[in-house]
């Protein structure tokens, strides 16, 4: 025995079957490219620690003319955009833009707080954001009963993904959100609070917070398997002491400046007047990217990390995981598989 | 350009053409110097995908930071002849 680790080529990792299969399942939608849009400057809430409200896009006018939208979308679609994040501040207080949106581009999502109904005929993943139980969402949304109106609001509904921030104050309180979902036939993923460029308040994630949220995630993601779209390997990713451009080198055009290839070539995060600054571009603009751990920075920057995961089957396993979660919280018909990897693996670097 | 340089230049075109699925081209007739992120619309992941193929062809490492380098099928080729020689 030499001691040294196995050395696995490519082709060695994808002849395990259920390897192969979940990579031709992934590979199918490598064709996605996404820009952001913020769609109105305007929100029925205002939530403590909204990264919208933070920085110079929140005085960006709002753009209300479909036609420029429709140029605007049509001109995406024709530079290779096939999808579209539809943002800030609160999308369903324009569902015209939203709908000329989805006619030009059918590929996206739409983050939304989810006490006003998108309309149905906009086929887009919506992603309804909670940030605790009811009275915790009073306390920092200052809106009641959140979780009950949104839950009636997408009552059945295919579209829907509902999305747990987590911070140190609503750790706990996941259980039973999660429960309450699970009770309603609905889905949840998991997000992190991510700072806003100089926010030092209560909600900024701590070590042992990360380390709580850690736990309560494992133990959620095994005891509603079918309710929660997340691996073990998103667990990592997003609760590491280390944030995510320290963990994948973020891949978006804020923290690269290379324009040849990738996100660093064709992302773009409009604002509401319709322009685009590429030195603020990414899909948490005005986040602090030492402590980014956000669900959609992740969805983009471990996915785009695949070379350094492919170094044996459990690796590789966990980034297929991951990519899998992806798919099926962002993409309309997308089902999401069994988790291959079901332990905690360690981040590779660069280097392997 | 040496035989070796040809050989490596039809190897690797004969990989894109597979792994990407692309018709109405073949080893022989693919231009070395098309920029396959223009006009063949090659992006990162399928230039990952083939990073790991050719990883195992030609046992050399790639670097992701070395991915934008990557845009052509003789520049591809150079970089791993290059891999090859500083390895030797």
């Amino acid at each position: 025995m030499s001691g040294q680790p196995q050395e696995y080529k490519f082709s060695d990792i994808l002849a395990h079957p259920e390897i192969r299969e979940r990579w031709e399942k992934v590979r199918k939608f490598f064709f996605l490219r996404e820009s952001t849009y913020d769609m109105s400057n305007r929100c029925n809430i205002r939530c403590e620690g909204c990264y919208y409200y933070t920085g110079e896009k929140q005085f960006a006018e709002e753009v209300g003319d479909e036609t420029a939208w429709r140029q605007l979308l049509e001109s995406e679609k024709n530079r290779g955009i096939t999808f579209v994040v539809l943002a800030g501040a609160e999308p369903s207080l324009v569902p015209n833009l939203c709908q000329v949106c989805y006619d030009v581009i059918p590929w996206g999502a739409i983050a939304t707080n989810g006490l006003i109904p998108i309309p149905k005929e906009i086929d887009y993943r919506i992603h309804i954001s909670i940030w605790g139980n009811d009275k915790t969402s009073k306390a920092i949304r200052k809106a009641p009963n959140m979780l009950t109106k949104q839950v009636a609001n997408y009552q059945n509904d295919p579209r829907a993904v509902f999305v747990y921030t987590f911070t140190p104050t609503n750790i706990e309180e996941a259980r039973e959100v999660t429960r309450f979902l699970a009770d309603h036939d609905q889905q949840i993923t998991f997000n992190m609070f991510s700072s806003p460029v100089g926010y030092q308040g209560e909600l900024r994630h701590s070590p042992e917070s990360l380390k709580q949220t850690r736990e309560v995630m494992h133990e959620l993601l095994s005891n509603y398997p079918e309710t929660v779209l997340f691996s073990p390997y998103n667990i990592v990713a997003h609760t590491d002491s280390k944030a995510l451009h320290d963990l994948f080198s973020c891949s978006y055009p804020r923290l690269n400046s290379s324009t040849a290839v990738g996100l660093g070539r064709s992302f773009r995060q409009y604002r509401t007047d319709l322009q685009w600054d590429r030195e603020a571009s990414c899909c948490v603009p005005d986040t602090a990217c030492d402590d980014c751990r956000h669900y959609a920075a992740g969805s983009a920057v471990v996915t785009a990390r695949m070379y350094r995961h492919a170094t044996d089957p459990t690796t590789f396993s966990a980034w297929l995981d991951y990519v899998d979660t992806y798919l099926a919280v962002w993409v309309r018909g997308y089902t999401k598989g069994k988790n291959l990897c079901d332990t905690f693996i360690t981040p590779p670097s660069n280097t392997q | 350009m040496s035989n070796d340089t040809n050989a490596t230049i039809t190897r690797i075109a004969e990989i894109i053409i597979d792994e990407l699925k692309l018709e109405d081209v073949t080893p022989a007739s693919f231009d070395p110097d098309l920029d396959l992120v223009d006009e063949v619309g090659v992006d990162s992941m399928d230039l990952a995908t083939i990073a790991l193929v050719l990883r195992d062809e030609y046992s050399i490492r790639i670097d992701e930071d070395d991915y934008p380098k990557l845009t052509t099928v003789r520049f591809i080729a150079e970089y791993i002849i290059d891999k090859q020689n500083s390895s030797e």
